[in-house]
């Protein structure tokens, strides 16, 4: 192996060290960046009493936005954000339709047109002591 | 024990004895009067029940109950904010909101009070109460303060501890004061698991604080801030000693392999002159004060950018991202110190320029056009940092905020349309914040940009920063491109360190957020740039002393090199050219005044 100059190891050490503390830099600087300014949304929503939601009864919660669903079998809900690209998508006569790029959903969530290739996301409904329905996003 | 202490300790024994008796005596006479009040507080309380309320039964003290959970909190030797706070919890506010903040639940309640536990029964809260004591109305609600989905009225640490300071104890509001307040806020932040480990809450940070969402601080950024310094650090001792020998082998076209082209200039070399004479290029001559003021404006650009991506240019908003980047952002507090203490240094380094300038008769035509741009710079920086002062929307800058802006007002004839041109309104609000933030960010950033380019390229187009005289034309002591270039990266490092070391350890101001309804703060005032300009204004008025003064000084400034006689031939490019000497006492005066002012200001400031 050739023997390092003075001069060779100081341009080896300067350019590395140099190299090392703006790696050092930029790892701060992602770090910086990576903080979140805002807080998540909630992981579950108090939709009030059950006693609200009739059965045999649709209702759109435009905040969520979701669809709660009470029938014979129960509460069912799913999200009312097109699994797309994630446009709140419209209620029409036969179900669902999604302003941006077309896709419909039938009343069940179900695909019925692309783009869109996966149904609407499922939401779980709890009770909880106090009669209230708990609806989870996750 | 030494004989001739005996004494006295004996005297003390007695004293001791004497004492026993009184507070014996005094417990004695307490608990008599104690009884007899608690009877009748029983009495009357049974006489003032409504008979047809439901008669509360007292239940046995639940026997589960850990009667350890009312032993006072173990807190270490030297107590932390949130330490005193859990003291403080412990004996005011445990009673009503339960030991883990539950609330006054049943269990709390029969448990820790046992039979007692009927507080407005047994006469201590009832409409009888103790002298000392108070009434608590019957429907009054101990609200829980630990659990998810409590305390839902507050957003930040800030509210929580405005509601603390004025409304708590129930009992006694306002009693707690500033200090005790922030602690009982910390713990309770604490309880809820959301203050930030080691945070010591004020009101400087509270408002970046979230009531209800665990943040964590990153620990370990101060030993990484510190690897980050001492490998630059020795990358600059290694390209120092590289240059040096380099320097010292005075033969670098040898290094070029045969049949490989010369080695071209590069971009940075390319923006010098092939060479500068040597006498010029000393530190003692130019104080690297102009290469300064451009290194920190690119940090400033860079930090700058960095802020932006937390930065919410609106009232209420503003002042509490400052905090967030200032608390909770990952070295966010570091990138803020850097371009506080950048802005800061900038004002310096482009003053001293300005006087290296001056005292080096370097102004002079062919410069005196270049003179102008560098004057209008200076402007600009002020301008920028002013700005960008006011952009923090805290306590701490509402009094420029408010002077500055309504100096503009009195302006003779077109105060009234100026003001509504920065300000945007009858007082500063949204629209104010959002055009300082874009004459911040885009307008004066690119004025300043343009006309730096514009003083750089005149430096070159002038034929370098001076002149030499003509004797020392002739000769070759002339420096090549690549030593300035290293001489500049010296620079650099040099100004690069002292600014990380500033920027670790010294804190850029900070306030808490703007509120309508307070006193200013005593410590708010001027940046210390502009605290002549807040001392002439207390001499009276504010058109003649705040706006057409100062301006005047600046025009007089310009005016120099074109009202006065050039510097002579044989004086050119050294320090204190005798033909200058107007100048330089014109300027001299204005820069004493300046100081003199500045310094009356501090003084006059309690």
């Amino acid at each position: 192996m050739k023997k390092l100059s003075r001069r060779e190891f100081l341009r080896l050490a300067s350019n590395s060290l140099l190299g090392l503390g703006g790696l050092l830099g930029l790892g701060g600087v992602i770090r910086f960046l990576s903080y979140d300014m805002d807080p998540a949304p909630p992981s579950e929503y108090d939709l009030g009493p059950a006693a609200d939601f009739p059965k045999v009864s649709r209702t759109l919660l435009l905040h969520i936005p979701a669809m709660l669903i009470h029938d014979n079998d129960g509460f069912l809900a799913f999200s009312l954000v097109c699994s797309h690209l994630g446009c709140t998508i419209e209620p029409t006569e036969g179900g669902f339709e999604c302003p941006c790029h077309g896709s419909r959903y039938d009343k069940r969530g179900l695909v019925t047109r692309g783009p869109s290739r996966l149904p609407l996301k499922r939401l779980r409904v709890e009770t909880d002591e106090s009669g209230h329905i708990i609806l989870h996003m996750s | 024990m030494n004989q001739h202490q005996l004494p006295e300790s004996t005297t003390r024994v007695t004293d001791v004895a004497r004492r026993l008796q009184a507070s014996l005596i005094a417990i004695g006479a307490f608990l008599l009067i104690g009884a007899s009040l608690l009877m009748s507080g029983t009495v009357n309380a049974a006489r003032d029940r409504d008979p047809t309320a439901t008669v509360t039964l007292i239940p046995e003290p639940t026997p589960t109950f850990d009667m350890d959970r009312l032993a006072s909190p173990e807190v270490p030797e030297i107590r932390s904010q949130v330490d005193e706070g859990a003291l403080l919890y412990w004996g005011v506010c445990m009673a009503c909101h339960g030991d883990r903040g539950q609330g006054f639940t049943a269990e709390w309640q029969w448990g820790a009070f046992g039979e007692d536990g009927d507080c407005w029964q047994s006469g201590c809260h009832g409409s009888d109460y103790f002298e000392g004591g108070f009434e608590i109305p019957r429907d009054l609600v101990f609200p829980p303060l630990s659990a998810a989905g409590t305390l839902g009225r507050f957003e930040n640490a800030q509210q929580l501890y405005d509601y603390l300071v004025e409304m708590m104890p129930w009992w006694n509001p306002g009693s707690l004061g500033p200090e005790k307040a922030w602690q009982a806020t910390a713990y309770l932040l604490k309880m809820r698991g959301t203050l930030p480990a080691g945070l010591v809450l004020s009101g400087a940070n509270a408002s970046a604080v979230p009531v209800h969402r665990r943040v964590e601080i990153p620990q370990g950024q101060f030993a990484g801030l510190l690897v980050f310094i001492g490998v630059l650090a020795a990358a600059m001792i290694a390209w120092t000693a590289r240059g040096s020998i380099a320097h010292a082998v005075h033969h670098p076209s040898a290094e070029v392999p045969a049949g490989r082209r010369a080695k071209r200039p590069d971009f940075f070399a390319h923006l010098h002159a092939p060479t500068i004479p040597a006498m010029q290029a000393r530190w003692r001559y130019t104080l690297g004060a102009g290469g300064m003021s451009v290194f920190l404006s690119l940090v400033l650009v860079v930090t700058g950018l960095l802020e932006m991506f937390y930065y919410v240019p609106t009232p209420e908003k503003a002042a509490i991202s400052v905090q967030t980047i200032t608390t909770l952002v990952p070295f966010g507090a570091f990138v803020r110190n850097l371009h506080y203490w950048s802005a800061q240094l900038l004002v310096i380094a482009a003053v001293v320029h300005l006087a290296r300038v001056i005292y080096t008769g370097a102004y002079a035509a062919p410069r005196r056009f270049n003179f102008l741009l560098g004057l209008a710079l200076l402007v600009i920086v002020v301008l920028l940092d002013f700005t960008g002062y006011v952009l923090r929307w805290d306590e701490g800058v509402r009094w420029a905020l408010t002077a500055g802006t309504n100096l503009l007002k009195s302006v003779p004839w077109v105060g009234g349309s100026l003001y509504e041109f920065v300000v945007g309104g009858s007082a500063p609000g949204p629209a104010a914040l959002v055009r300082f933030y874009s004459w911040h960010i885009i307008a004066l950033s690119l004025a300043c940009a343009v006309v730096m380019i514009w003083h750089l390229f005149r430096v070159r187009r002038d034929g370098g920063i001076s002149t030499a005289p003509p004797a020392q034309r002739e000769t070759t002591a002339r420096i090549t491109r690549s030593e300035l270039l290293r001489r500049e990266v010296l620079g650099m490092f040099v100004g690069g360190l002292v600014l990380l070391i500033l920027s670790v350890w010294v804190p850029a101001p900070i306030a808490p957020p703007i509120r309508s309804n307070t006193i200013m703060e005593a410590d708010s005032g001027a940046p210390w740039f502009f605290l002549w300009v807040q001392q002439l204004l207390r001499l009276g008025d504010p058109f003649l002393l705040g706006v057409l003064f100062p301006s005047a000084l600046v025009v007089l400034l310009g005016a120099m090199p074109y009202l006065f006689v050039g510097i002579k031939q044989n004086e050119l490019g050294r320090w204190f050219p005798r033909s200058g000497k107007v100048v330089q006492l014109l300027f001299t005066i204005v820069a004493v005044l300046v100081l003199a002012l500045t310094l009356l200001s501090l003084v006059n400031t309690p």
